[in-house]
């Protein structure tokens, strides 16, 4: 079963977001620093896609965008058929309920002046669910749910280690009975051993709760461990979608290709003289004439640097690229052979 | 000492407060004596605490009682209802009763008929006044040093000797005491060869008696603990402690006062710039670059010259300009907390601007808040002081330390130096208190040791 079998829950299309760059005493806009420019993706249900890319290149921006932390500067996204990137006052308050975020820092992600319990149980404040007793029942449960003791109720988040933070930030998160996490580099503020931890946490919570991810991560080994399908992001724009297994084995856009060479390997064997990524990223103020990878792409033609490249089905439709040499380069042996790299601490 | 409901960032910062000695005690003296300056009319006041009086008990201090009421003896051609008790001399009048009559006691013997007509003659011996340590208000003119020589030289034309003597004795002249008692005071008095029969009061003017020595002067008076001028009187007679006490509570209110309302309106103006941001933050902005343009003396001077300042007409003026510098902070306070995650995490499940606000950002931004504090209250008393001072402040019987400064100043008061070193000295003493607990608390408050943010 494919993503692409079922109705989806998220669909984001066209999505830019312009930050404007100001200048003057009043504040003129000067430019634009196009964050994320023209993303479309769609999430399927109880599924992960994973977002990677080079720091930068609007990752996060894309994740606030779909969760309307952000306004988007044009697109739509959908939730079910509901605009989210439109609604306002009642509708906002109920889409909210179904997409809720864990963030990278652990150590910024909770207010330092409030108590465990009373940061858990702000959602439940904030959308009026339930008496007060109910709210500290379902505080105790999520607690339990993400394998926190209930004495931990009443302390504050400078107790607490950086995996028992981020357990707390999930634990929020699913105060509301989301059914879209997006969960924006959630281990990679945390020691490497008890990154494990969090994840597995996160993939039992997806098998009990149903839940559907929308994870983001510079760490394709992580990546590989979480996610279902993966967008490679390059200068706000999808460069290659894929389900997890091609995109390791059949990467089809050199910039893919080039992240795949830069993942750090224990295994001498495995350890390659591939080309890594070179060049400087350009600016995202200025819009380029061709494919924004051509300047440091090892694959460039004269061609390249034409048009913008659109994403187009590599073999199937569920594999996208955005490269007019992508048959050629999947088709092109990886300089590592071997399966898709393990996550570390992860349990088999 | 426990701290149940505080999170630990501010519960260490408060231990660590307790633990710099210098701002602590300064705290709790200066607290002590804003507790002090709330119960001022029972420090210094010319109405009693407590008159026992005939078997019944008043409590003047919040209430007036006609000279009548004590069977007082008003000036002539007034009426003894319209005047109110004079309660220091009443204080003054019964300890006579009580010490002569102690006199014609063990005078008496056993008689039981002079018994009887002491007893008649001094009918307060049992009554009691309780003054406030500080007999005085702060706007009574006291010209005793005239009145003291006054009284005596009455006793002394009526040939009331023991009087005399006794008021005398009372008020510590006791060379004049022993003159009257000898009849040495006659000659001292009597007509000469070229000149009128003397007063007492041209006794203390020519030195003729030396411990008649300073009165008969008219005020500003030196300390004087028989009559209880501690810290003497001002060039209109009044009590220099007395207008102190009630110009630190004048003053003190009134910086507690422009502070609260400036640092609400800045904290709200600097919070709503640096978390909207945007256009409202560079228009805003721009309008506070002109306010802060705007001399801020001359508008208070020319606002001053239309109307007559009153208390809260100057707080509403000095506001107008106080909350300007705490906006700066909580500005790039609120810039800098907004970015942080779980102000995007309670903007993910809804909560409301007024929410993350007030709920979220705000509780994290109090430091320069609470740093600031102190020193701007020293700002305050510093700006009352000197508009005072160059009366622009309150109007002219409003005890005032700038007022006092001002009559200290004054060519003619160069040698009055208790009018010089009350004014001064109480405001070093209350600045340097409040600096001590300004500088605790900014090091109480210094980050540098959470260098990780938690
Ligand atoms: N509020 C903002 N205003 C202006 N520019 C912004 C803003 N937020 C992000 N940007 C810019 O948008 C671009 C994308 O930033 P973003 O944080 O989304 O990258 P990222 O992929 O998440 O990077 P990282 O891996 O470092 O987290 C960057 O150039 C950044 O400077
Ligand atoms: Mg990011």
């Amino acid at each position: 079963m494919t993503a692409a079998d079922e109705a989806p829950l998220l669909v984001a299309e066209n999505v830019y977001k312009h930050y404007p760059v100001r200048g003057g005493v009043w504040g003129r806009s000067v430019g634009a620093i196009r964050a994320v420019d023209g993303v479309s993706l769609a999430v399927a249900p109880q599924r992960t896609l994973g977002l990677v890319g080079e720091s930068g290149c609007g990752k996060s921006t894309l994740g606030r965008t779909l969760m309307r932390l952000e306004t988007p500067t044009r697109g739509t996204v959908m939730f079910e058929g509901r605009d989210l990137a439109r609604a306002r006052g009642d509708e906002l308050q109920r889409l909210r309920r179904e997409i809720q975020m864990v963030f990278q820092d652990p150590y910024s992600s909770l207010n330092p002046r409030m108590t465990i319990g009373e940061i858990v149980r702000e959602p439940l404040v904030v959308h009026a669910i339930g008496s007060r007793t109910e709210q500290a029942r379902r505080v105790l449960e999520l607690l339990g749910t993400v394998g926190l003791d209930a004495s931990t109720i009443d302390r504050y988040p400078s107790e607490f280690s950086g995996g028992q933070r981020q357990r707390i930030g999930v634990a929020r998160a699913l105060a509301l009975g989301p059914r879209l996490v997006v969960a924006d580099e959630p281990v990679s503020a945390l020691d490497v051993s008890v990154r494990g931890q969090v994840l597995n946490l996160m993939l039992r919570l997806q098998r009990e709760l149903g839940l559907a991810f929308i994870f983001i991560s510079h760490d394709l080994s992580v990546v590989a461990h979480m996610c279902d399908t993966v967008a490679v992001m390059y200068l706000g724009r999808i460069v290659e979608e894929a389900p997890v297994e091609i995109l390791f084995a059949r990467p089809a856009h050199p910039y893919t290709r080039a992240l795949l060479a830069a993942i750090p390997s224990l295994d001498p064997r495995r350890r390659t003289g591939a080309v890594p990524l070179e060049g400087e990223v350009p600016s995202p103020i200025e819009a380029l004439a061709g494919c924004p990878f051509a300047p440091r792409c090892a694959w460039v033609t004269a061609a390249c640097r034409e048009d913008v490249p659109a994403l187009e089905p590599v073999e199937t439709s569920a594999h996208r690229a955005a490269c007019i040499r992508r048959a050629e380069v999947a088709a092109a042996p990886l300089p590592v052979s071997g399966a898709p790299p393990r996550a570390p601490g992860a349990s088999p | 000492m426990r701290w149940p409901r505080l999170d630990p960032i501010t519960r260490r910062r408060l231990q660590r407060f307790r633990r710099i000695r210098r701002g602590y005690y300064a705290l709790v003296i200066l607290l002590a004596a804003m507790v002090l300056a709330v119960f001022a009319p029972y420090l210094a006041e010319s109405r009693a605490i407590a008159v026992w009086y005939r078997g019944t008990l008043y409590l003047p201090t919040f209430q007036y009682y006609p000279m009548r009421t004590f069977g007082q003896a008003p000036p002539a051609g007034w009426d003894s209802a319209d005047i109110e008790a004079d309660y220091y001399r009443l204080q003054r009048e019964w300890g006579t009763e009580r010490i002569l009559y102690a006199r014609g006691h063990s005078a008496a013997g056993a008689d039981p008929a002079a018994l009887a007509a002491l007893a008649a003659k001094y009918p307060d011996r049992d009554d009691y006044v309780v003054m406030p340590p500080i007999p005085w208000n702060p706007y009574q003119s006291d010209f005793w040093a005239n009145e003291i020589l006054n009284d005596i030289q009455q006793a002394l034309d009526a040939g009331h000797r023991d009087d005399a003597e006794w008021l005398a004795l009372r008020d510590g002249l006791g060379e004049l005491a022993a003159a009257i008692r000898s009849g040495r005071i006659d000659t001292l008095l009597a007509a000469g060869k070229g000149h009128p029969k003397r007063t007492l009061g041209d006794l203390a003017r020519t030195g003729a008696m030396v411990s008649l020595a300073g009165l008969g002067t008219s005020p500003p008076n030196a300390p004087d603990l028989r009559r209880r001028h501690y810290l003497g009187t001002d060039s209109q007679g009044r009590d220099v402690a007395a207008r102190l006490l009630y110009g630190f509570r004048i003053s003190i209110f009134f910086a507690l006062f422009l502070v609260l309302t400036g640092q609400v309106i800045g904290t709200i103006v600097g919070s709503l710039q640096g978390y909207l941001g945007g256009r409202f933050d560079l228009v805003s902005q721009r309008l506070i670059e002109v306010l802060i343009a705007v001399p801020f003396l001359y508008v208070v001077i020319v606002i001053a010259a239309l109307f007559q300042p009153t208390f809260w007409l100057l707080i509403a003026i000095l506001s107008l300009f106080q909350w300007i510098a705490i906006t700066f902070f909580m500005r790039t306070e609120m810039y800098r907390e907004k970015t942080r995650e779980y102000c995007l995490a309670a903007k993910s499940y809804g909560a409301s601007h007024f929410r993350i606000v007030f709920r979220h950002l705000l509780p994290n931004c109090l430091t320069p808040l609470v740093t600031f504090t102190p020193f701007a209250v020293v700002g305050a008393i510093f700006a009352l002081t000197g508009l005072d001072y160059l009366g622009y402040g309150l109007p002219a019987p409003t005890p005032s330390w700038g007022e006092l400064i001002g009559q200290a100043l004054q060519a003619s008061n160069r040698d009055k130096l208790w009018l010089t070193l009350a004014p001064f000295g109480a405001l070093t003493i209350t600045l340097v208190l409040v600096v001590f607990i300004g500088e605790s608390v900014r090091e109480a408050f210094d980050p540098k040791p959470y260098a990780r943010y938690e």
